[in-house]
């Protein structure tokens, strides 16, 4: 930014006032550029400093010994190289709690933007009713996931409400064991995160569907397109940058799920609920194999860190996009 | 005729897909509510009991056992000791989410105010620190545990003082506003950024100073967007777990961890009691939630959309 002179424009009087001003109080030297641009940096790095980096080299660092926590202080553990990370890539578990997280993801996260985005179709235009329904949608997303861990643990109990439902439809007797059977606890955990996050993908959607630009669509009606073809060519291209956002976000949280399977399932019955968190939790806490799940946690640090890069770089690309769509519709 | 009969069927098939979603949504919130109001016999009778007053009788029970209100010899003392204290867990959470989302709002704000105007660190650096929350809090919990229960020791042998941050509150605050300050600095970016220059350099002209320019000129812009971010940082403060659970207890208390607790304590499930703090620490936030929900919608598509 160019330092603007300070007596350009300005009225004689107040020119003068603004020249007295400057005694070299500690005020004064806080408000000279090179030294306020500084001052929000410092507390910031600081903090990011302390309580980020250092704890990531300390795990990089108890990755390479070999404790556990019932060894005693991690200074007098002794030295194990790489035989953490040898452990880590050959143990099922991690492996497949690996796949299992992916595979959570992908399924919540698919269901939960069709989801969105087919409710947000049906109220982005404004209609009798429209501010009750986007009240409510909003509900599940305030809930502290803890509570809902909880609550869904109390709605798919072998005696609840869900099962009772389900037995009057079908008319016989309904007692899918949701909590204990491997398939039906890994489906309920998808369950509780699609009826949680739904609404987050809905309010992105709802925002960027009545943040389109009117002049396109109408073109389009006037050139004679049919409803199908609007949505399909004009509404859908130009909604692509925020569909990206919703994606983006709700799979880096879908990835590091933690609350929900730990609340509603514990990460059973045996693994089949154990998320990567879960793994690296009772790793440490049940297990008390800290070493093991700092190895484990700084090869999980290198795959994220790509998938992140990845989502970062479609990120940066999906708002140029954004901002040069903007540009020719003002 | 036959094309506003048309416009009709659209408009009452919409409404059922919506009403549809919205037992959906309703449901789950209706069972803890109704749970909350059974006793014990009730929770897990089968078939399900639905509705008060016809299938069995509501009673207050649950609410009066987790304020406290005279508990009863069902419970053991311990866990009425510990696990029951929700005046705790309630101070405990508002004290540490409160101080930790109103630090981290200020210092983000400021620095997010230094990237936009001043280039300081540059984009990237706003880029960089998002991938910090972008990481699964375990990777951060795990290291955090070690290096907590270190620093008093650490810092015992070099200074002679002794500096614990292992369950106390300044360290879950200090945690919490370090990992909220990346969406902070995020979101208030595309606020500041929506300020014109302009009105600042005006301001300059006339002879303002920076701080007066930054309070008197920027910070009443921006004011709203504030509302949004804090909001925002307060509800993820608030749910907070898997870092309270590692780092406190059981000297601070904050509430996801005291409902955990209360579960893990008890042997078979109290459904009633559980209920009833799931209602109450439900309420509060879905309060605010109505409040600020004009304003949600309004920042998601400022900051997410307009950016």
């Amino acid at each position: 930014m160019t330092r603007l002179p300070d007596t350009a424009a300005a009225p004689p009087g107040v020119a003068a006032a603004s020249t007295r001003s400057r005694r070299l109080t500690v005020g004064a030297w806080l408000e000279q550029e090179r030294v306020f641009r500084w001052i929000p940096l410092i507390p910031v790095q600081l903090l990011l400093l302390a309580l980020l980096a250092v704890p990531f080299a300390l795990t990089i660092y108890i990755s390479l010994l070999r404790w556990r926590l019932t060894l005693g202080f991690w200074t007098a553990a002794p030295f194990g190289g790489l035989s953490n990370f040898v452990d880590a890539l050959t143990d099922e578990v991690f492996l497949f709690s690996i796949v299992r997280t992916f595979t959570f993801a992908a399924s919540a996260v698919t269901a939960e933007l069709l989801l969105g985005f087919g409710l947000a179709l049906l109220t982005y235009k404004s209609f009798r009713g429209r501010r009750f329904y986007l009240t409510v949608f909003l509900i599940p997303m305030m809930i502290i996931p803890v509570v809902v861990g909880y609550d869904f643990s109390m709605l798919l109990i072998d005696t609840g409400p869900l099962n009772h439902a389900l037995s009057r439809l079908t008319g016989q007797e309904v007692r899918i064991r949701w909590m204990s059977e491997y398939r039906a606890a890994q489906v309920a955990v998808v369950l509780a995160d699609i009826w949680q996050w739904t609404p987050l993908t809905f309010l992105i959607f709802v925002s960027g569907l009545s943040a389109l630009p009117p002049e396109p669509i109408r073109a389009a009606q006037v050139m004679g397109a049919s409803r199908w073809q609007v949505f399909r060519y004009v509404q859908l291209p130009l909604l692509k940058p925020v569909i990206m956002i919703a994606l983006v976000v709700r799979s880096m949280e879908a990835l590091k799920i933690f609350d929900i399977p730990m609340l509603l399932t514990q990460g059973g019955p045996g693994n089949a609920t154990e998320t990567l968190s879960i793994f690296l939790w009772r790793n440490a806490w049940v297990f008390n194999k800290v070493s093991y799940a700092a190895a484990a946690s700084v090869l999980l640090l290198v795959l994220f860190s790509v998938v992140i890069f990845a989502s970062i770089r479609l990120l940066q690309r999906e708002r140029a996009a954004l901002e040069a769509e903007r540009v020719p519709a003002r | 005729m036959s094309r506003r009969r048309r416009r009709r069927l659209a408009a009452a098939l919409r409404h059922a897909a919506l009403l549809a979603w919205t037992l959906v949504v309703l449901f789950p919130v209706f069972w803890m509510v109704l749970t909350s109001f059974k006793d014990s016999g009730d929770w897990v009778s089968w078939p399900t009991r639905w509705w008060p007053w016809v299938d069995f009788q509501p009673t207050l029970f649950n609410y009066r056992q987790i304020f406290h209100f005279g508990t009863t010899g069902e419970l053991r003392r311990e866990y009425a000791e510990q696990a029951y204290n929700i005046w705790k867990g309630i101070a405990d959470s508002a004290l540490i989410v409160t101080i930790a989302s109103v630090a981290s709002l200020l210092l983000g704000s400021a620095l997010a105010y230094a990237i936009s105007r001043f280039r300081v660190g540059g984009r990237n650096y706003a880029y960089t620190i998002l991938t910090v929350r972008m990481l699964p809090p375990i990777v951060v919990a795990v290291p955090m545990l070690i290096y907590y229960t270190s620093i008093p020791v650490f810092f015992a042998n070099l200074l002679n003082v002794r500096l614990e941050f292992f369950d106390t509150y300044y360290g879950i605050i200090l945690l919490y506003l370090t990992t909220t300050l990346p969406y902070v600095i995020w979101m208030m970016l595309a606020f500041i950024d929506e300020v014109p220059r302009e009105l600042e350099h005006a301001a300059r002209v006339m002879g303002a100073g920076r701080f007066t320019i930054v309070r008197k000129v920027v910070f009443p812009l921006v004011a709203s967007g504030m509302v949004v971010t804090l909001m925002f940082v307060f509800i993820l403060n608030w749910s907070e777990f898997l870092l309270a659970l590692t780092l406190s207890q059981p000297k601070v208390l904050t509430l996801p961890v005291l409902l955990n607790k209360f579960q893990s304590a008890v042997e078979g499930r109290l459904y009633g009691p559980q209920a009833a703090i799931g209602t109450v620490v439900t309420i509060p936030v879905v309060i605010l939630g109505f409040v600020i929900q004009k304003h949600l919608v309004k920042g998601f598509s400022f900051g997410m959309i307009r950016r």
